[in-house]
């Protein structure tokens, strides 16, 4: 029993090894696809991701309002961020609305939490400085526009007054964000709700949500059913884009590596095919001195399996570096490595080379050895 | 008695009115001869007589349109391709005029070959085959380092390793010199005479004449 798997192994080694050239063909064909395929879907898995990052640079894509009337309670903010899945929000902040007079003229004047501006309005271009903290109420960003009407510049000064009060604050940053926060003033929420009496409200309040398959949607859907005071719905411009975007990424993706494993297929399939035309006296002296059909098939989806698992064992190394490359030069980040990903690789690029080892095997079955031998 | 015990008991190969048609024509026409055991025939006759044919039949690489076809005691005309695989593997030692060696197999492994299709491998008898034909000091060699000769005489030992009832030989000395020529022949020679049974196909009537008896063919009959 030894010597005959002894000499098997024989067989299947110097069958590999003395037809290197076409061997190597068969190798390198299914290595390419294979790293590309690894590599597309890594990123497939993990463009959603990706991409949620760069289209959340626009800005918020969530909004939650009163469905009736100008303002909500504050806390309707945290419910939302409670009742949200883990990892879903990333940045929010209330916004409460008002107009102020100042020493100068009356101003529009928004509250705000400092901290979260950075990422819901990750465009602004300040001049001077974001504030980092929320409680912050001796500083304040201004808009362009206001600020060029008042005439303020960054470290100035502009003083609120109301009822003999008067509140001083500091101008900390200028924001030039291209829309209306062009004409207001930021001051912290708490500020707000004070100064202009409406304690504990807001007007609105703007998200930033990780958007991978389409989870926004399902997110504001449910809301929508528990809330009717709520008037909720993710901003399209960003979120529609978001979602449209990546349905079309990700199916040309799948549609390449399609495309790919077709190509090392028909590759594979023609130097199978070659072997097999090439060795037809070999398989017919098998068969002339009893080999089974099943036994010569056996043997060269032995040696075609062997090929392929060392083509796909290098091919998934590539195909990492490979990932990691796409994911550098198209997302400046690296692609994480999902363990997932190899089985679905390897299944693929199997099911490649045995899907063009399928023709080259029934010919060997359909080998006459009294012809063959006789040199017909 | 039963024919089939008849048959046994006398006779290595019985071809009874045994005919092979390919299409309208016929390579064989209700050829009817035996072999007897241990005896050593040569199949003769021009090209296209039938003797490739019907040396087909009798090493079970093909099947007969019509007749009755026995070898060492079994009908084998109504074998399928697995009974014919079969058969072949336990009862029929091959060699070939172009030797047909696994080109990158060693003589060792060459001979090893047909002990894996047959059963199990055994490397002490497949070196003793190699020794009895004279190729002790060739074992490793593959068989581009052989010369025609040799690479034959690894085919004739390859051919008897499973210890076959019946040899057949197809023109086994039409690519070799005159000195390897006799060397094969010799060999044959001296299986014959341990009682052996072979049947030699040839053109050549030099080489028929080693042969006890010849069967001669002449489109698709036998003509003696």
């Amino acid at each position: 029993m030894a010597a005959s798997r002894q000499i098997t192994r024989r067989l299947l080694w110097r069958a590999l090894s003395v037809r290197n050239q076409r061997v190597w063909v068969v190798f390198f064909a299914l290595m390419v696809s294979t790293a590309i395929v690894n590599a597309l879907v890594s990123v497939y898995f993990d463009i959603d991701i990706k991409m949620s990052r760069e289209l959340r640079t626009f800005g918020a894509n969530f909004y939650l309002g009163p469905a009736h009337g100008h303002t909500l309670p504050e806390a309707d903010f945290d419910r939302l961020v409670s009742a949200a899945p883990p990892g879903l929000v990333a940045a929010g902040s209330p916004y409460l609305y008002g107009t102020a007079r100042s020493e100068l003229e009356n101003v529009a004047l928004a509250g705000v939490r400092f901290s979260a501006l950075p990422a819901l309005v990750p465009y602004w271009q300040v001049e001077g400085a974001w504030i980092g903290v929320d409680f912050d109420d001796r500083n304040a960003m201004i808009g362009r526009t206001l600020a060029s009407r008042l005439n303020l510049a960054v470290g100035d000064t502009l003083s609120l007054v109301k009822d003999g009060q008067k509140k001083a604050l500091r101008i900390k940053g200028i924001v030039d964000a291209g829309d209306a926060s062009d004409s207001l003033l930021f001051i912290s929420l708490e500020l707000a709700q004070d100064w202009l009496e409406k304690p504990g409200l807001m007007s609105h309040a703007l998200f930033s949500m990780m958007n991978s398959a389409g989870n926004v949607e399902q997110f504001a859907a449910a809301l929508r059913t528990g809330h009717a005071d709520w008037a909720v719905r993710p901003i399209r411009k960003v979120s529609a884009n978001e979602g449209n975007v990546l349905v079309k990424i990700q199916g040309l993706m799948g549609l390449v590596s399609i495309v790919i494993l077709l190509l090392s297929t028909l590759c594979v399939n023609t130097s199978l095919t070659a072997i097999v035309s090439e060795r037809q006296r070999e398989f017919a002296l098998q068969k002339a001195l009893g080999a089974a059909n099943r036994t010569i098939v056996r043997q060269v989806l032995l040696e075609t399996l062997a090929i392929s698992l060392a083509a796909t064992v290098v091919g998934c190394l590539a195909g990492f570096v490979l990932a990691q490359v796409l994911g550098q030069t198209v997302f400046s980040a690296s692609i994480g490595l999902r363990a997932w990903v190899l089985p679905i690789t390897v299944a693929l690029s199997l099911s490649a080379a045995l899907g063009a080892a399928v023709l080259p095997l029934r010919r060997i079955m359909y080998i006459q050895p009294a012809r063959v031998l006789k040199g017909e | 008695m039963p024919e089939e015990s008849r048959v046994t008991a006398t006779s290595a190969i019985e071809a009874r009115h045994l005919s092979k048609h390919f299409g309208n024509v016929a390579a064989l026409d209700d050829v009817s001869f035996s072999v007897a055991k241990g005896e050593f025939v040569a199949l003769m006759g021009s090209s296209g007589s039938g003797k490739t044919t019907l040396m087909n039949l009798l090493t079970c690489l093909d099947t007969p349109t019509a007749g009755e076809l026995w070898l060492d005691g079994v009908n084998a005309a109504g074998f399928d391709e697995e009974a014919r695989r079969q058969f072949r593997a336990r009862h029929i030692g091959l060699v070939f005029q172009q030797f047909h060696l696994i080109p990158y197999l060693n003589a060792l492994e060459n001979v090893m070959l047909a002990q894996h299709y047959h059963s199990v491998t055994d490397e002490a008898s497949a070196r003793r085959a190699l020794e009895e034909v004279g190729l002790a000091h060739r074992v490793d060699h593959l068989p581009s380092e052989l010369s025609g000769g040799e690479q034959q005489r690894v085919c004739i030992a390859r051919a008897l390793i499973n210890e076959p009832p019946l040899l057949f030989a197809d023109e086994p000395t039409g690519n070799l010199d005159a000195e390897n020529e006799a060397r094969v022949l010799e060999i044959l020679q001296g299986l014959h005479s341990e009682g052996r049974t072979i049947v030699m196909v040839t053109h050549n009537p030099a080489l028929g004449a080693y042969a006890q008896r010849v069967v001669r063919l002449q489109h698709g009959r036998i003509m003696q």
